[in-house]
């Protein structure tokens, strides 16, 4: 018996010798994967496997919960430990990050780029190098390879009873006016019902809604300065929160509040929102596209229909929610620069994430396996095709398609096809009203010192802003009677330092 | 004078034992702390080196003990950049105020409670009855904050909420939005308190009623005593050394409070109350666009002092009026 | 034992009538029975009801629409089993050690009248007031080569200064009188902590234990920080299933758009926590037997 096992052993290690031998052994790879719980990562995705194997590498996923992935990350850079992965996906350089890539916790891509041929294309295919370029810092470095999206979506937006408005004749809304005059009539009607709510609090509907007025302040700014906005025809910064065009925002929102039309607690989770929605207590949301069907779904009321609209148009336009070309992306920490085959490490993430034939797995899957062609139409599979919770969700689930993490091109027409009629069509008349969708103004290239300042002004007024902010949409303060009281406050705790250091470091300029 | 007597007599007691032979007598007690006090140096005290963040400048990945000492910032000198950033400001010191007065009111309230549960479920005759209240009021302490704030949200909802409802059919004062209101805010955050935190807190209690020798109820029978006048006379001198410890600790993090609830519970609208310390240093360290280490440190820091302060103030009014303490 | 117990009580009661006290005791006892137990039932009721019940606010204390899919969904969400593995682990090991390193450091301590006790009990408050920060104990676990490890879960929290400091108290009220004889009869300090002191400390040794277990329980931060997802804690799954997004970021992604079902939050909340509530039943011999000299003797 022992001597069999001996045997064994000794042609087991000669077979191993053998495959050594024969074919390269595939190149291990640690990565950061940030975690959804409602789409939570699975060891057995048939995307990764089929990559793994087309690519020869081995990728070793370490799924960290999404809620803290942002603490992990900022300590690995920090540490670069013993725990520290090969690679970090999802992340960027904004914030704290920056002086962490600044004082070299990160591999510079731009320092080989012929290492990195997949992106470069990419990058091109899209039209993109003015963005890439943007997201370089201080010292004239890129950091993180983004994700990269042709078209950006329209994948939220004002969400309404449609069922209502046809009951009442009512068109499709085009400006607040018709927003304000839809909802007025539902509160006639349920004179109990609170019409207007948001997810998350009150930040999706002040996020999609801002642009319309010009600014973007408080928690849904895209400047990340919380209380300036970006000025896109001179491209600078000016001090948003102080404007008249808030001043006519927080007039607008303040009449709904007052009327009792907006719901003065908003929905702080998904699931307040639905109770909302689906017993008709409120008739219109600023949330997604995906949600639209677990509300109707949860509901019991005969013919309840939701449906998304475009943005409204406001005093400047129409606008939503202003989205990046260029997302979160791939990063290596420095410790990965110490392997001896780093070269090889960038060569293979750059295929196996940016090139084209992965990129098209990482979005439909395994052609025969998932979906086959018809000519130029994608066809998926029966059991996607049937799946009760949507294509998109269940080629997540089942295969690991369509991760915010792991897929990092974005083909708009592409995305497309893993939804319904409707959702493109949407998107289709978002796209024709032209610059719906603005661009995201790049993070100033702050050195340390002026990070400092910056995150010191910054938390104080954005502080002192939410309280007004609050206070004049509730009615505690007047618009009008206190505004010079709140324009001294803002300015006391340093409004216009904090626009000019902005302005100092502002990369357009 | 009698006192300095005796102690001076120790003193010449403890003099005349030689080192040797005190070793030689009570070595075994530096043998059982050894391993624990090397440890406990090697992981309390060797990080606590970290707190010189608090006077150096940080620069990311230059070591965790900064890179320089700090310049001067705009009106203090050269280390104190970190504490005059938060020193000088009226929100910090809003702040501290709010977290005083949270603390106080909660200490007040929620510090006697579990030590009257736990007499009273000491009174209980019924074994069972009594196991299964103590299992019953642990039970919320395994509720997650984040459950509890959405479950309170929930019931004072002001569109859906059960509660909210109830209390305007009962007192017609409209659905107030409770959860939003300043003036509400403290006791909503105390009351969950109790609800979570008095039958796990009550432990402590129970077990140190549990050391009190049944002989000497036994005696207080014999003389008449009735139960009331037990637990004052026997049972509340017994615990109280228990009682003056945990009211020493308390007193010594009256600074900080339960940092996540409060987080959840915060709304623009009630910030004028719920802005406590811990919050305050979120927003301008993690929660802020770019970390501030040094000024974390800063504030960590100045609340340790302030916790030495009082920790060791209430340790001493505490042996002079009880003869309890915890050092 | 328990028999003595029950006489004793007896004799208790047929002596003693307070009815203020009684009534009072009741009505505290009612009403801190039906706070604490009501939401838990409804809790639990959401876990065994369907989603659209809930929503349609038709749940109160008893399951509407009985459906046991959410403790479905929780059986099939990665890792769930292991992760409870884990916390097993965690819980068991670490309670294990604190309470041998806790009650060696607490013996010594809570002599008075040794040489150094007042400098060492000093040292102990101080550190309760100051701690490192994150970056420096990371640092140290790094240099000790505990990252990635479970040792990173078990050691740094072995020793709690709190429960220490509960623990000194209680030895100190131990009647010292025992422990003189012992010494007379010759009994090495060693012999007299396992032999007297650690059997007179149920009661105690049970506090600090539950105290301990549940700390590491919860403890999900050192796993983020020390740990590689294969060894994550059940306490971090839930985390990311319940909080999701607790912290709302500037810019939201994939987070906002959706979440779990309360129901599917509700049972791994209740899956969550069982162990560690039915671990408490377990403990109170210790808090109802009460130390007697009979005690001692037996």
């Amino acid at each position: 018996m022992k001597k069999f096992s001996a045997l064994l052993l000794v042609a087991a290690m000669l077979l191993s010798m053998c495959s050594f031998a024969a074919a390269e052994e595939p190149i291990k790879i640690s990565i950061y994967y940030s975690d959804n719980s409602t789409l939570p990562f699975r060891e057995d995705w048939r995307v990764i496997s089929y990559l793994e194997e087309k690519y020869n590498v081995d990728l070793v996923f370490e799924p960290i919960p999404m809620t803290d992935y942002g603490t992990k990350v900022t300590n690995v850079l920090t540490t670069q430990g013993d725990d520290t992965p090969d690679v970090i996906l999802g992340t960027n350089t904004v914030g704290g990050n920056a002086s962490l890539a600044l004082n070299g916790a990160a591999y510079a891509i731009n320092s080989n780029p012929d290492w990195t041929p997949n992106f470069n294309a990419r990058v091109a295919e899209f039209g993109l190098e003015e963005s890439v370029n943007m997201l370089k810092l201080g010292d004239g470095n890129l950091y993180y390879m983004p994700q990269l999206f042709d078209v950006p979506f329209y994948d939220g937006g004002l969400i309404m009873r449609q069922d209502y408005l046809e009951s009442k004749g009512f068109e499709a809304p085009k400006t607040f006016d018709d927003l304000y005059t839809i909802l007025k009539a539902y509160k006639e009607d349920y004179p109990d019902s609170i019409p207007l709510t948001s997810i998350v609090n009150i930040y999706v509907l002040q996020r999609m809604t801002m642009p319309a007025y010009g600014i973007s302040v408080g928690r849904s700014t895209s400047t990340g300065t919380r209380v300036l906005s970006w000025d896109y025809e001179n491209q600078k910064y000016f001090a948003g929160a102080l404007s008249e065009n808030y001043k006519e925002y927080i007039r607008f929102f303040s009449k709904l509040y007052q009327e009792g039309l907006l719901d003065p607690e908003f929905s702080q989770d998904d699931a307040a929102a639905t109770r909302k929605l689906a017993t008709g207590l409120s008739m219109a949301v600023y949330g997604y596209y995906d949600q639209i069907g677990g509300w109707e779904g949860a509901s019991e009321i005969e013919g309840l229909k939701l449906n998304m609209y475009p943005s409204l148009a406001g005093p400047n336009g129409a606008h939503h929610q202003p989205k990046s070309s260029v997302g979160n992306g791939i990063m290596f920490p420095a410790k990965t620069m110490q392997r001896a085959d780093f070269e090889q490490v960038v060569r293979k993430i750059d295929e196996v994430f940016f090139s084209e034939e992965a990129a098209k797995v990482w979005c439909i899957g395994i052609e025969g396996e998932t979906y086959t062609m018809d000519g130029d139409k994608i066809v998926f599979s029966d059991d996607i095709l049937n799946a009760s919770e949507g294509i998109y969700k269940y080629m997540q689930n089942a295969y690991g398609c369509g991760c915010d993490g792991t897929q990092v091109v974005w083909y708009n027409a592409r995305e497309m096809t893993k939804y319904d009629e409707n959702y493109a069509q949407i998107n289709a008349t978002v796209a024709a009203m032209g610059d719906v969708i603005q661009y995201v103004p790049a993070t100033p290239a702050f050195d340390d010192e002026a990070a400092e300042e910056a995150s010191l002004l910054q938390t104080a007024l954005a502080d002192a802003f939410f309280v007004w902010d609050d206070a004049f949409m509730r009615g505690t303060k007047e618009i009008d009677a206190d505004w010079a009281e709140y324009e001294q406050d803002l300015k006391d705790k340093g409004i216009e330092e904090f626009v000019d250091l902005y302005n100092q470091y502002n990369k357009y300029q | 004078m009698g006192k300095k007597d005796k102690s001076l007599q120790n003193m010449e007691h403890v003099k005349k034992v030689s080192f040797t032979h005190y070793m030689g007598r009570y070595w075994q007690f530096y043998l059982m702390m050894l391993v624990p006090l090397v440890y406990f140096i090697l992981f309390k005290y060797v990080p606590m080196f970290g707190n010189i963040l608090a006077f150096r400048h940080y620069k990311p990945l230059g070591g965790p003990y900064g890179d320089r000492w700090a310049s001067g910032y705009k009106v203090w000198p050269a280390p104190f950049r970190y504490f005059e950033q938060f020193l000088l400001k009226a929100e910090f010191w809003t702040a501290f105020k709010n977290t005083l007065i949270i603390s106080l009111e909660n200490l007040i309230i929620n510090f006697p409670f579990p030590i009257i549960f736990a007499i009273l479920l000491n009174e209980l005759r019924n074994l069972k009855l009594k196991k299964f209240i103590q299992t019953v009021s642990y039970v919320p302490r395994f509720v997650s904050t984040v459950v509890v704030v959405s479950i309170m949200s929930e019931l004072l909802s002001p569109s859906m909420g059960m509660l909210t409802r109830v209390i305007d059919n009962v007192f017609g004062v409209g659905r107030i939005y409770y959860m939003n209101e300043p003036q509400y805010f403290r006791m909503l955050y105390i009351l969950t308190d109790m609800w979570q935190f008095t039958g796990w807190t009550a432990i402590i209690y129970l077990a140190a009623i549990t050391g009190i020798s049944s002989d000497m109820f036994e005696a207080a029978r014999i003389d008449g005593a009735s139960r009331f006048q037990q637990i004052i006379y026997i049972t509340i001198p017994t615990i109280l050394p228990t009682i003056m410890v945990m009211l020493i600790l308390n007193v010594g993090h009256l600074l900080s409070l339960g940092f996540e609830k409060v987080l959840l519970m915060q709304t623009s609208t009630n910030m004028s109350v719920s802005d406590i310390i811990d919050t305050y240093v979120y927003r301008y360290t993690l929660g802020s666009s770019s970390p501030q280490y040094s000024l974390g440190a800063a504030l960590g820091l100045f609340n340790g002092v302030i916790g030495l302060i009082l920790v060791s103030t209430s340790n001493f009014v505490s042996r002079r009026l009880t003869g309890n303490s915890i050092y | 034992m328990s028999t003595k117990m029950t006489m004793n009580n007896n004799k208790r009661r047929i002596k003693e009538h307070n009815p203020v006290l009684n009534f009072f005791t009741f009505l505290v006892m009612f009403i801190v029975v039906v706070a604490c137990i009501v939401p838990f039932l409804y809790i639990v009721a959401m876990s065994f009801s369907s989603p659209v019940a809930i929503t349609n606010n038709r749940v109160s204390l008893w399951p509407v629409d009985f459906t046991i899919e959410a403790y479905k969904s929780v059986y099939e969400y990665p890792n769930f089993f292991r992760a409870y593995g884990y916390t097993f682990l965690y819980t068991l090991g670490g309670t294990a050690i604190a309470l041998i390193m806790m009650v060696l450091f607490a013996y010594p301590l809570s002599k008075d009248w040794l040489k150094g006790q007042g400098f060492v009990m000093k040292l102990v408050v101080f550190s309760m007031f100051f701690s490192g920060g994150l970056i420096p104990n990371f640092l140290l676990i790094n240099s000790l080569h505990l990252v990635g490890t479970v040792w990173a879960m078990l050691l740094p929290y072995a020793i709690n200064q709190f429960n220490l400091i509960i623990l000194i108290n209680f030895f100190k009220s131990l009647p010292g009188e025992i422990e003189e004889a012992a010494v007379i009869d010759g009994l090495s300090y060693f012999g007299i902590l396992v032999r007297i002191v650690l059997p007179l400390s149920g009661a105690a040794l049970a506090t600090v234990g539950l105290y301990t277990a549940v700390f590491f329980w919860n403890n999900w931060f050192s796993a983020l920080i020390y740990l590689k997802s294969s060894q994550y804690p059940v306490m971090m799954l839930l985390r990311n299933i319940v909080n999701g997004r607790t912290m709302i970021v500037d810019n939201g992604g994939m987070g906002e758009k959706s979440s779990l079902s309360i129901s599917i939050k509700s049972a791994v909340i209740i899956l969550s926590s069982l162990p560690i509530i039915l671990l408490y039943p377990f403990l109170q011999k210790y808090f109802v037997k009460g130390m007697t000299v009979g005690a001692v003797k037996g």
